[in-house]
């Protein structure tokens, strides 16, 4: 109906500055949260998790360092907003029926590999080419098991992890307020142990 | 964000994928589709809303990016459909923009002096279609401008509203029908 597909088709493309004000929004709405973590706002919404979920951490001064919350969907959501207690995380994550790894490392430093064999090559296997991660970020399940869904928070999705298999989590402090850590993280085979972090440094 | 070539040339699914870890990769989804959804919502809702309706399509899809099916490295028929959920929230606006354009004849997303060229002929065709579109249920519409002027396939438009395909050619035809019996002699084809 070519009629129809030529009715209005003056209408232009937009330009950069027709799609200025739309693209900022997008930017704003992408840092909304980030924007209100100032301190005492970061308190209030910290209570306001701690009521919410089912396995708060209180500890310290008595803020949660992160929160761990069963969806109804059968996910899990961790909102990590300090780097402390890992072992305190790993159960947790235990207790919502996931066999979990956590480390938190300092600024610049990663853990020393290989600590354990991966089910698939996101881990072990440097260099991979823009061809190799698209298509392994359709296929591992390491990078389906768990995914930064948030600034501070992670999905970690126990469908995709097999019995016997360890998912190994390593949060790096990011120096910046506005994306607060990186996450490197990997399913470790079933009947491979996971051996302890040891931090090196590293230019990342 | 550096934009690398690498991200450059990532397809849709890719870059949705590396945004859950590095979000500001997301922008890049903007700048290579927000352009002609932009004139897509022009169209249909005229310049007004479209800035509204591109940015809200684009934050809802951000907000949703988790779910995103990655087997589809296109990700024009998702951001559509969002799109088609935001223009039907806006449906007298719409309906506003033909009853507008009935009245004067004037779509107020053209750039200026296009009517000039072979105004009189244009009119003559569109005016019938601005009331035969004007008359079309909303779901019929969705579909028959999806594929007219977001040019996406009955497949893709099936994807984009979360509708069996054979529905998708039912409306399609009956929208198509409607449309035809609304023009002049000579051009119904």
């Amino acid at each position: 109906m070519k009629v129809l597909d030529g009715m209005w088709q003056d209408v232009p493309v937009a330009s950069f500055e027709d799609l200025t004000g739309a693209r900022r929004r997008l930017m704003d709405g992408m840092h909304a949260r980030r924007r209100v973590v100032t301190a005492p706002r970061l308190l209030v919404a910290a209570g306001v998790v701690a009521a919410a979920v089912a396995t708060p951490l209180v500890a310290g001064g008595g803020t949660p360092a992160y929160a761990v919350t069963e969806n109804p969907d059968g996910t899990i959501t961790v909102a990590l907003d300090e780097m402390r207690d890992p072992e305190g995380l790993q159960a947790d994550l235990l207790a919502a029926g996931v066999t979990a790894d956590v480390s938190f490392l300092a600024p610049h430093t990663r853990c020393a590999d290989p600590r354990f064999e991966g089910v698939d090559p996101s881990y072990g296997s440097p260099g991979h080419t823009e061809a190799q991660m698209r298509a392994g970020v359709e296929r591992w399940r390491s990078f389906e098991a768990a995914q930064v869904v948030d600034v501070r928070e992670i999905r970690i999705r126990p469908e995709f992890i097999r019995p016997g298999e360890t998912l190994v989590l390593e949060f790096r402090d990011n120096q910046n307020a506005q994306r607060p850590w990186r996450l490197g993280a990997w399913l470790a085979r079933a009947g491979s142990p996971v051996k302890p972090c040891t931090p090196v440094p590293d230019a990342g | 964000m550096t934009t690398t070539r690498e991200v450059i040339a990532a397809d849709d699914a890719t870059l949705i994928g590396r945004s859950l870890h590095e979000p500001e990769i997301f922008a890049v989804l903007f700048d290579r589709h927000a352009p002609l959804l932009h004139r897509y919502v022009t169209r249909r809702l005229g310049p007004g809303e479209a800035e509204d309706v591109v940015a809200d399509t684009f934050l809802a899809a951000f907000q949703s990016r988790a779910d995103y099916d990655r087997g589809r490295p296109d990700a024009r028929p998702w951001l559509y459909g969002i799109a088609s959920n935001m223009i039907g929230r806006r449906r007298r606006a719409e309906a506003a923009l033909y009853r507008a354009y009935l009245r004067s004849g004037v779509h107020p997303g053209e750039t200026a002096g296009a009517q000039v060229e072979d105004g009189v002929n244009t009119l003559a065709v569109n005016r019938p279609l601005a009331r035969a579109l004007l008359r079309l249920k909303r779901a019929d519409r969705d579909v028959l401008l999806l594929v007219a002027w977001a040019g996406l396939t009955y497949q893709e438009v099936a994807d984009a509203l979360g509708i069996p395909p054979g529905t998708v050619a039912s409306r399609l035809n009956r929208a198509r029908a409607q449309i035809r019996q609304s023009l002049p002699e000579g051009e119904q084809s």
